[in-house]
């Protein structure tokens, strides 16, 4: 009963006529020279400007795939085209951002200079937004000053998110971002998620291992499948982009978490 | 009770209140030492030791005055020697380091032979420094610097090592070159391992130059120890002891003031 109210656009990706953010062809992922395959045969297309959570059970290659387009490992076999360019070239000409599940801020940097790193290193990038407006954009205004220490977990990855930014990415890749942190937290953060990316347009693609998460973020949830990782199923989320934390409430939320789960029962 | 309120309390100086409290803060240290020097003055007396054997910590006040201009004098020689090493042997050390972490091979090559160097016993290394480089202070700078270098060697290349792996990715994804990655993460990184290293050898530098004194030199606190030792002038030779021990506290004190003003952060966001 659910799955007919979702609209499945997996084997459809040319249903955009704009060309994607992402597009992965058949990328097999391996490490300890192919004895372990992380990734077998994964394509799929990002289109410009969604918001993709990818959900999965644990093994199933989420942060590989992530790492994979971030140009942190190399793909063994298949395609990855980021923004038309190699992992490299996108990499190197600062069209994506990377947030770790740990903040990784400097501890003898101020939360301002944290920020600015992206702009110090690795020739800067040419676009490049203010530190402090963005501070003042995850919510961190006044606190420009304060080293990591002195911040919560929560602020810490406010923080990184907001270094993420600087360098003013069409992609943002975040890899399980709010998985150490509490719910009420995580609510809250998930929220300012949503607002960043209606506010700036990036391109997000979020790994996580909670389905209610991945049901509120996602415009699209990708779920892939264990032993080896492979695509289960690219989908769309049919809730209106505007969403709250209350909404998680509502029957059609609970109808599309309910298919996720069962989804995920099969992998 | 209503007397008492209108009876404006005397508010001590802040300062005079802070100095206070430091005295508050460290009275059970400063009456544990009056309390030893009591005891010792006590034995002394009570059991009538002879002075050259143990003398009294009044006699050891008196060599103090005595010997003023004598123990400043060498003072200073044995001050330059554990300096000089301290500087000389950890910016060795340091560099090594730096080499070590950026070439595996430099690091399986020579840190055997940096922990063989370890292992031989200063005190042995001192006569075979002193014949070939002489009596002068060479011989002394070099075993203050030797007794410096593997302490800190050891601790920079863990300090230099410690940073996440995710640091490393995140410096990856930003496509930061090895230097801006080793000059913006490595090396703050390793500050703290540093500064523990630096104290350790704040205090062993002293060490080494009074043992290089011992071998063969006429200057220095620790050719006082020996002169004061064979004419039997033990109050003279306490007095040395303490001021060598002097010498040490202020590089201690010196390096501890620079970690201070150099590293304002705490690791709690690593790991």
């Amino acid at each position: 009963m659910a799955a007919a109210e979702l609209h499945t656009a997996a084997g459809n990706p040319a249903a955009s006529p704009d060309p994607g953010a992402i597009r992965v062809e058949n990328v097999d992922v391996t490490f300890g020279e192919g004895t372990v395959v992380a990734l077998k045969d994964v394509s799929v297309d990002i289109p410009q400007g969604a918001f993709v959570t990818i959900l999965g059970p644990s093994g199933c290659g989420k942060s590989t795939l992530m790492r994979a387009i971030a140009d942190l490992v190399p793909a063994a076999r298949g395609v990855i085209d980021v923004q038309g360019q190699t992992p490299r070239d996108a990499r190197r000409d600062r069209n994506f951002s990377y947030v770790f599940q740990d903040a990784t801020l400097l501890p003898w940097r101020t939360a301002l200079e944290n920020v600015g790193l992206p702009l110090e290193v690795g020739g800067g990038g040419d676009a490049h937004a203010d530190p402090r407006d963005l501070l003042a954009l995850v919510g961190l205004k006044g606190r420009e000053d304060a080293m990591p220490h002195e911040l919560s977990g929560g602020m810490r990855q406010r923080v990184a998110i907001a270094r993420a930014l600087v360098t003013k990415p069409k992609i943002l890749l975040m890899d399980e971002p709010f998985g150490a942190l509490d719910e009420i937290t995580r609510d809250k953060l998930n929220e300012e998620v949503l607002r960043i990316w209606r506010e700036t347009g990036t391109t997000i693609l979020f790994v996580t291992h909670s389905i209610p998460e991945a049901a509120f973020l996602g415009e699209y949830v990708l779920m892939l499948a264990a032993h080896p990782g492979r695509v289960k199923e690219f989908m769309k989320v049919e809730l209106p982009p505007e969403r709250r934390l209350a909404d998680r409430d509502t029957l059609e939320f609970v109808q599309i978490t309910a298919h996720l789960r069962k989804l995920l029962e099969e992998c | 009770m209503a007397e008492a309120s209108q009876i404006p309390m005397p508010v001590p100086a802040p300062r005079v209140n802070r100095m206070l409290d430091a005295v508050v803060a460290r009275g059970p240290a400063l009456a544990a030492v009056a309390g030893l020097l009591l005891l010792w003055q006590g034995v002394v007396w009570f059991f009538e030791v002879p002075e050259y054997m143990a003398p009294s910590p009044v006699a050891v006040l008196n060599a103090f005055q005595e010997n003023a201009g004598t123990l400043w004098l060498n003072f200073w020689p044995t001050f330059f020697e554990a300096a000089l090493g301290f500087v000389a042997g950890n910016l060795v050390a340091i560099a090594l380091a730096v080499w070590f972490v950026h070439n595996t091979t430099a690091e399986r090559a020579f840190f055997p032979i940096a922990v063989f160097i370890n292992t031989i016993p200063i005190i042995a290394l001192a006569p075979v420094l002193v014949l070939i480089f002489g009596n002068g202070f060479a011989p002394k700078i070099i075993i203050a610097g030797l007794i410096c270098f593997f302490p800190t060697l050891v601790n920079m290349v863990r300090g230099l090592k410690a940073v996440s792996p995710a640091t490393l990715d995140l410096m990856r994804v930003l496509s930061a070159s090895n230097w801006e990655i080793f000059w913006k993460v490595r090396l703050q990184s390793s500050l703290p391992f540093l500064f523990a290293a630096l104290k350790i050898a704040s205090t062993t530098c002293v060490i080494g130059a009074i043992v290089a004194e011992w071998i063969g030199s006429n200057f220095g606190l620790g050719a006082l120890i020996i002169e004061a030792t064979f004419n039997f002038r033990s109050p003279l030779l306490y007095a040395t002891v303490f001021t060598a021990a002097l010498l040490a506290v202020v590089m201690f004190a010196l390096v501890s003031f620079a970690e201070a003003k150099l590293i304002r952060w705490k690791t709690s966001d690593v790991h």
